[in-house]
């Protein structure tokens, strides 16, 4: 795991420094919700993550060569979003170096946005739960109305993403907003945005994802499926060589 | 830099691999299958769209088509190039046992849930 620092901060704030991370699971809430945070507060690109197992994947923003996944930062809120899956097979190193690089930048605490399945079609009752490791972050959800997650099993990436920063004593706030699994849901999404920015204390207006809720779903079909097909890959039939008998 | 993920000219590679018909103007829609004891509910994510422009309909093969006009057009930008879109469209063969006269469809929050009822086939097994 490479990461690629374009510019270093040194600079102390006298609030407490958090991290937002974004990376496609359920619904693409956490995509969703970190990049239009990224937009709204116009954070600055500050940093890339590569990994020698990912696929290499490469976007063009105008003519110009940009990482798949990447680092931001505005004040002391900082951001890594990922436009590709994380297989499970390379998340806990991802998540270790993210460890790594919030102790160097002096990082409180870590804040994922992401989305648990809704059975049916219906989803008039969208809701973010959260689910902190530590005391001061389940205070946090107290005191602005978030309900607990409170019991349920949890896998894949974000299940690496838990137990990685639980076990390194990073502070994690998982916030599960409740969503199409297999469906682009950028209206979930606003739930999620809402739930941070109130949080983080920040004002975001989410008029134009709400705008743009159609658009987003046609857009990032392909995301979406290149996501199910990381997480939930189809069990390839490996020939036995046992004897029948035992088949 | 800065980036602005939510900006519709944004070029995002790797380039489509849906099938979709750039000549013909198709999106090809995600969809996906969920299997009860006595049903299967497809589902089809079909946004920017009415409910009275959707077709479902069961061709003599066997085949489910779902077909729906876009209220407007959708328009993608992919390597430099520009693409126009205003159908969704997806065909696909139903499982043998599907009741195909018992199918009905709702669509809600631009997704359309198909139900199939699975139709009943052999003989009761008396229990002793």
């Amino acid at each position: 795991m490479t990461l690629t620092q374009k510019k270093s901060n040194q600079k102390k704030t006298g609030k407490e420094k958090t991290l937002l991370l974004g990376f496609p699971g359920s619904g693409l809430i956490g995509t969703f919700a970190v990049s239009y945070i990224i937009s709204r507060l116009q954070m600055d690109m500050v940093g890339e993550i590569t990994h020698p197992d990912m696929l290499p994947t490469v976007f063009v923003e105008n003519g110009e060569v940009i990482g798949p996944i990447r680092i931001y930062k505005k004040d002391g809120l900082y951001a890594v979003i990922a436009d590709i899956p994380i297989h499970p097979d390379v998340a806990s190193e991802f998540v270790a170096s993210l460890a790594d690089y919030c102790k160097k930048e002096g990082i409180g605490k870590v804040i994922v946005p992401s989305g648990i399945n809704t059975e049916g079609p219906d989803q008039k009752d969208i809701r973010t739960y959260g689910l902190a490791t530590d005391e001061s972050l389940e205070r946090l959800l107290y005191y602005n109305d978030i309900p607990k997650f409170l019991s349920g099993s949890i896998m894949g990436t974000d299940a690496t993403v838990i137990m990685t920063l639980r076990s390194l004593k990073v502070p994690l706030l998982m916030l599960y907003t409740t969503c199409h699994p297999y469906f682009p849901d950028p209206q979930a999404s606003v739930s999620a945005i809402e739930s941070i920015a109130k949080v983080l204390k920040i004002n975001v207006d989410t008029a134009d994802i709400q705008k743009r809720v159609d658009y987003l779903r046609i857009q990032n079909r392909n995301l979406m499926q290149e996501t199910l097909e990381a997480l939930y890959p189809q069990e390839k039939h490996v020939p036995s060589k046992a004897p029948p008998i035992y088949r | 830099m800065r980036i602005n993920w939510f900006d519709i000219e944004y070029s995002r590679l790797p380039l489509l691999h849906l099938d979709d018909d750039f000549e013909q103007k198709i999106l090809h829609p995600l969809s996906c299958i969920r299997e009860h004891e006595s049903k299967w509910v497809l589902e089809f994510d079909l946004p920017l769209v009415d409910k009275r422009d959707i077709t479902v309909s069961v061709d003599a093969d066997g085949m489910l088509v779902v077909e729906a006009k876009l209220k407007e057009t959708f328009e993608d930008h992919k390597g430099g190039e520009q693409h126009q879109f205003e159908y969704f469209k997806k065909s696909m063969t139903l499982p043998k046992n599907a009741d195909t006269k018992k199918i009905t469809a709702r669509f809600a929050d631009g997704r359309l849930a198909i139900t199939i009822p699975k139709a009943f086939q052999g003989s009761p097994v008396k229990v002793e």
